[in-house]
């Protein structure tokens, strides 16, 4: 059971469950106190132990539905009279497998009996423990067979579902399917009533051991199998990324925002305990003869950053525009004090689209509103006009864009302003750093007024810098 | 603790029945987490929405064992001193001011800086001893002669820091005091942990933790608890009452009623000596269980759908 217990819990992890091995101890201490007896008590106390979010908790008790309650697979035949007739044989005296003990039954056993006679491969197969344990339906031995074979055969390695197939035909040879196959042949040929007969075993086996690997490829390929897809999201260019993969990329976005989120939670005032603040100490035991009665530590202030954040939402850009605008959007999400700005030909504050509308219908009307040819100088006139103001030594100016002006004037002067006055100014661009400054790039002048410029067309990329960018605003 | 010194909690029936004498009506996954946590000595992390009984969890603990209920409430900046323990900085000086004459007759016949310091040293760190140290609910805990039941409540509201400050009570039950060493714990203490899930704990910390998840009820165990709670009330009365609570959680608020809303409400339909729900009714008690004014503008607004199947039920 304890092998099982650490089975399960790797399977937890390929879930996105993340079990720690001091967690594992805890579950197996929570199962020998619990004991297996009663099993909601048993999943309520693992769940206390390994699941620690009510997300995760909803994780667990799928898998551990899955994982747990793997019923007996069930090898009996379609009609249900049969079925019945078979059970009371096997109970009876299955000894004699082709005496038929209850006349009113099907006899199937014994037409295949009859037929045996007639093929040797057919008797051998009857003998073998396979057949026997079809014949009588023999579950609990069915399915531990199945078992057995699916871990000699590695089946809990699937990945990929193209690999059903494989694991499905490995473990039937493993079970000994084959000779049954070779039985069929062999009534095949010999034009045999009793094939049909045979036919539905093999059938029935079949499906049996087929739902058998699509459980298995369930539990430990589905979760993997997510991890890798958003690998590989994450590292797509962000243009090349397929329509219908955008919600798991928005998903993908609002995880990474969440994540930042987290480290980014922290107070603005702290106290530096053990620091004694010895001047104003001093100062106020004055009024008690010099003795200090009253002590004062020494404390930080953190100042809280503000973000202005400015995106192009051009044609030349519109493949990263959106991107650009979710990650806007989550931006605004993560950070307390962030402004956002858009642009293409003239300039206006998003702000307040992005709080009062849904991720979708918010860069919409962004892109219905501001969509069109590039300026990037009148665009910075504009800029100023809204914002110069509130930048000061707090400020960070994030300008999202290709810097493509369309041979207009750069208004580089307005960057100086902006540089001399923020804390910092970061742009980042979507063009690979090889193309900046090339055809009607002013991406190398904007370039001098910036504090950090970076190339940034993938997930990666994204994370990245504004895990950059938190660190800077500490 | 031992399981001996505890009959009340030998096993998971035994604590549900238990907590049921003292009003405190638990579902079973409860009482296995508070079984776990006292076989296992571990703390549990109680999360859920506001107003399910999570402190009352803790509460009812102590007066089933009848151990002490050592609460610390949290909230944003509290550190060490007011939740571990504090110098008694005022009671040190005034004794060093007191015994400052003593100092002379100790340090007479001393020849030397290096002698005077010498005698100083034998007289060991007294200001620093328990003597001068202040306990707070955490170390006030692990004093306790017959252990005790420490409840941590809302700890999602404290800082960072403060979280990593309490790992160390939470996985050995001690306390290291730099000026004195480390305390251990007489008896471990049991410990709940509340949070209302304002911010994600941190993993270290739920690592060390079970974790017990309290949504809010189903109509049967809410219909207990009302009834364990408030017992004069009419059943039929009190079905309406449930169901209405809980068709008022399925829209959309600002904050759904708790259980001790509904528990309040059904003291005051009580005192009004009402019979059956109906509108008018409502409308005046309604502030009992909303309480936001916008909430309350939405239900009225839905008011008659909301009753319509209770009526005909």
């Amino acid at each position: 059971m304890q092998a099982n217990l650490v089975n399960f819990i790797q399977v937890l992890r390929t879930h996105d469950v993340r079990v720690s091995p001091a967690e594992t101890l805890d579950a197996m201490d929570v199962a020998r106190t619990l004991g297996y007896g009663s099993r909601t008590r048993l999943r309520d106390g693992l769940a206390m132990a390994l699941a620690k979010t009510p997300a995760e908790e909803q994780v667990f008790s799928r898998c551990f539905d899955r994982y747990f309650s793997q019923s007996l697979a069930d090898f009996s035949l379609p009609p249900a009279a049969d079925e019945v007739a078979d059970e009371t044989a096997s109970e009876a005296g299955e000894t004699n497998v082709g005496e038929p003990s209850d006349g009113s039954a099907d006899d199937s056993p014994g037409e295949l009996e009859a037929a045996a006679e007639q093929s040797p491969a057919l008797a051998e197969l009857l003998q073998s423990q396979l057949m026997q344990n079809l014949l009588n339906n023999d579950r609990n031995a069915l399915s531990v067979a199945m078992t057995t074979a699916g871990d000699r055969v590695g089946l809990q390695q699937i990945q990929m579902f193209t690999q059903k197939g494989q694991y499905t035909r490995k473990i039937l040879d493993e079970l000994g399917e084959q000779h049954i196959r070779q039985a069929v042949i062999d009534l095949e040929s010999a034009n045999n009533p009793a094939l049909a007969e045979l036919q539905r075993y093999r059938d029935i086996l079949r499906e049996q051991v087929r739902d058998y690997v699509e459980r298995e490829y369930l539990l430990h390929a589905e979760g993997s199998n997510r991890q890798f897809m958003e690998d590989i999201l994450s590292k797509t260019r962000l243009n090349n990324i397929e329509r219908h993969y955008l919600d798991r990329v928005h998903e993908l976005i609002r995880k990474m925002s969440r994540k930042l989120a987290a480290r980014y939670a922290r107070k603005l005032k702290s106290n530096k305990r053990g620091q004694l603040n010895m001047a104003r100490t001093l100062r106020r035991g004055v009024a008690h003869d010099g003795v200090l009665f009253n002590t004062y530590w020494r404390k930080t202030r953190r100042h809280k950053p503000q973000i202005l954040a400015v995106c192009d939402v051009s044609g030349s850009v519109a493949a990263y525009a959106k991107f650009l605008l979710m990650f806007l959007y989550s931006l605004q999400d993560v950070l307390p004090k962030v402004r956002s700005f858009a642009f293409s030909s003239h300039l206006g504050e998003v702000s307040e689209l992005f709080q009062e509308h849904p991720l979708e219908k918010a860069i919409e009307l962004v892109n219905w509103k501001y969509g069109g040819a590039t300026d990037y100088g009148g665009s910075l006139e504009d800029f100023a006009r809204l914002a110069l103001d509130d930048i000061n030594s707090n400020t960070t100016v994030i300008i999202l864009g290709d810097a493509r002006n369309n041979g207009g004037d750069p208004k580089l002067d307005i960057m100086q302003t902006i540089y001399q006055r923020s804390k910092q100014v970061i742009w980042l661009n979507p063009e690979s750093r090889r193309a900046w400054g090339t055809g009607d790039s002013d991406m190398p002048r904007y370039q001098s007024a910036c504090h950090f410029t970076a190339e940034c067309n993938n997930l990666k990329q994204l994370e990245r810098i504004i895990d950059q960018l938190l660190k800077s605003t500490r | 603790m031992n399981t001996l010194d505890f009959p009340q909690l030998a096993s998971v029936e035994e604590i549900e029945r238990g907590f049921e004498s003292f009003g405190y009506i638990c579902s079973p996954k409860i009482a296995t987490a508070v079984y776990l946590a006292f076989q296992l000595r571990k703390p549990i992390l109680v999360e859920g929405p506001p107003g399910v009984g999570k402190t009352e969890l803790a509460k009812t603990a102590a007066t089933l064992l009848q151990l002490p209920l050592i609460r610390l409430q949290c909230y944003e900046g509290l550190d060490e001193a007011k939740a571990l323990y504090e110098w008694k900085y005022g009671k040190q000086l005034l004794y060093t001011q007191l015994l400052k004459e003593k100092l002379g007759d100790l340090l007479q016949g001393a020849t030397g800086l290096a002698e005077s310091v010498e005698r100083l040293h034998e007289f060991g760190d007294i200001f620093y001893s328990e003597d001068f140290l202040e306990p707070r609910p955490l170390l006030k805990a692990m004093q306790e002669e017959k252990g005790a039941i420490l409840l941590i409540d809302e700890v999602d509201k404290s800082d960072y820091e403060f979280e990593s400050l309490l790992l160390e009570i939470l996985s050995d039950y001690q306390i290291s005091i730099p000026e004195i060493g480390t305390i251990k714990a007489r008896i471990a203490p049991m410990v709940f942990l509340t949070s209302n899930n304002t911010r994600d704990i941190s993993d270290a910390l739920k690592r060390r933790c079970l974790h017990l998840y309290i949504p809010f009820p189903s109509v049967e165990l809410e219909e207990r608890i009302v009834r364990s709670r408030v017992p004069e009330i009419d059943e039929q009365l009190r079905h309406q009452l449930v169901e209405f609570v809980h068709s008022l959680r399925e829209l959309d608020l600002k904050k759904s009623p708790a259980i001790s809303e509904t528990i309040d409400w059904a003291r005051s339909l009580l005192l009004l000596h009402a019979r059956e729900l109906d509108e008018e009714l409502l409308h005046s008690t309604l502030n009992v269980l909303l309480k936001f004014e916008d909430d309350i503008e939405t239900t009225e607004a839905e008011m008659r759908t909301l009753l319509k199947p209770r009526s005909r039920a």
